[in-house]
């Protein structure tokens, strides 16, 4: 995954990197769900806040550009469609297509709001080790008893260990198909069974072995996590963010 | 080789949501648009761990993405993405998988149940995500058909018809079948 995109961890020691995971998910979803509902000077506020954390942390925003580009194109798209929808004084015409001033600000609004989310998103993954990750995810499961947190948090795991390997068996396929000029076929449900099947099969070979393994092992659903723990950086942290939303809220 | 059911079906439900993670970045260029796996996997998920493993597959799928883990098309992970405008297509996979599953193992498998399962299954996908893409981007309903559905609908034909096949061609060498009573 790592070749793949730079949204991954990176060490650092930046004060996101020290807040307790359990804390970030809880602002994640916070400020994820305030920003749905607030109206400019809200997004203005969330915007300085990202700004200041995103300097603090150094995060690569080059390299995450890079990784942003389709979601601008939706934004984009979403922008064109609701300048045009939108019915209210014309801005300008061009021909028969007016471009509306309620329009373009509620069109702004929105895209605003989904690049706010979508950076949020970006420098949590950015700051949270995974194993992290997958502790709170226990940790929060915990009290609901009739779902079985151990299972989930090793289903999770899997499936980050699982992505290279699957990752690895598509580059060998294709080029083995490569080879055999497989890229000269244009019929598309051809293409799809030919590079489904096999990887599909070998992939599921694979964790044949490692079914095996965790047997050979003695796997069982009790190993040790990694450990949380709640400093008083992490109680401050929630009551700013508390006094920050709840302004956002109250404008 | 006789392992715990329960241990081999929790790893091949991972590797599907794995597989589900991949197949947003694995592509089949052909023509302008390439076609992308990513349903095309969750509809395997659905023929071959049946519905409940399916949807156990899809839920931790959804979690481990929606925890942050960049599993979701473009990296992008983060809870975000369920409040976004494609966040109706990722909830709508959950139904979809659990319908398909469903109907595929009640018949014996045959080809026409599993592509009328996945035809039921992409019904469904696309009344969660369409309707969520129009409350969240506030596009009147032809704008957002026009936008969320109609362009894809090709593309899904063919991977319907692929997933048939490969599921019946995976079917008696991945030895779920004859798991599947005792799940």
């Amino acid at each position: 995954m790592a070749e793949l995109t730079s949204f991954s961890f990176h060490p650092g020691s930046s004060l996101l990197h020290k807040l307790d995971v359990r804390f970030k998910i809880f602002f994640l979803i916070l400020i994820s769900l305030i920003s749905l509902g607030c109206g400019f000077t809200g997004l203005c506020i969330l915007t300085g806040l990202l700004t200041a954390l995103i300097m603090h942390s150094h995060l690569p925003l080059k390299s995450g550009f890079k990784e942003f580009r389709f979601f601008i194109i939706l934004l984009l798209l979403i922008l064109v469609a609701r300048m045009l929808a939108t019915p209210g004084t014309a801005l300008f015409e061009i021909k028969s297509i007016a471009i509306t001033r309620p329009g373009l600000m509620s069109g702004i609004r929105i895209c605003w709001r989904l690049v706010v989310i979508a950076l949020l998103g970006f420098l949590f993954v950015f700051t949270t080790r995974s194993s992290e990750i997958k502790a709170a995810v226990e940790w929060f499961l915990k009290p609901f008893k009739f779902i079985p947190a151990k299972h989930i948090a090793t289903m999770m795991g899997l499936i980050v260990r699982f992505i290279p390997v699957i990752l690895n068996q598509a580059k060998e396929t294709a080029e083995a198909q490569r080879a055999r000029c497989l890229e000269n076929r244009k019929n598309p449900f051809y293409r799809l069974i030919r590079l489904g099947v096999p990887i599909i099969r070998r992939t599921f070979e694979q964790a044949d072995r490692l079914i095996v393994a965790m047997e050979a092992r003695c796997y069982s659903e009790n190993r040790t996590d990694a450990i949380l723990s709640a400093t008083r950086i992490d109680w401050i942290a929630l009551l700013i963010i508390f006094i920050i939303c709840g302004g956002i809220v109250s404008i | 080789m006789e392992s715990s059911n329960q241990l081999r079906m929790m790893v091949y439900a991972s590797l599907c949501a794995a597989l589900t993670a991949v197949g947003a970045f694995l592509a089949v260029p052909i023509g302008p648009v390439p076609i992308v796996l990513q349903n095309m996997f969750v509809y395997l998920a659905g023929l071959l761990l049946g519905g409940r493993w399916g949807l156990a597959s899809v839920g931790v799928y959804l979690l481990t993405g929606a925890c942050g883990l960049p599993v979701f098309a473009g990296g992008l992970g983060g809870i975000g993405r369920f409040v976004g405008p494609t966040g109706g297509y990722l909830i709508g996979y959950l139904p979809t998988v659990f319908l398909i599953g469903k109907i595929a193992q009640r018949a014996h498998p045959r080809m026409v149940t599993d592509v009328l399962a996945m035809i039921c299954g992409t019904l469904v996908l696309y009344a969660c995500g369409v309707s969520w893409l129009k409350i969240v981007s506030g596009m009147p309903l032809t704008k957002a058909l026009a936008l969320g559905m109609v362009p894809f609908l090709i593309g899904d034909a063919i991977k319907i018809a692929a997933a048939a096949a490969i599921a019946k061609a995976l079917r008696p060498v991945l030895r779920i079948e004859k798991l599947r009573p005792c799940t």
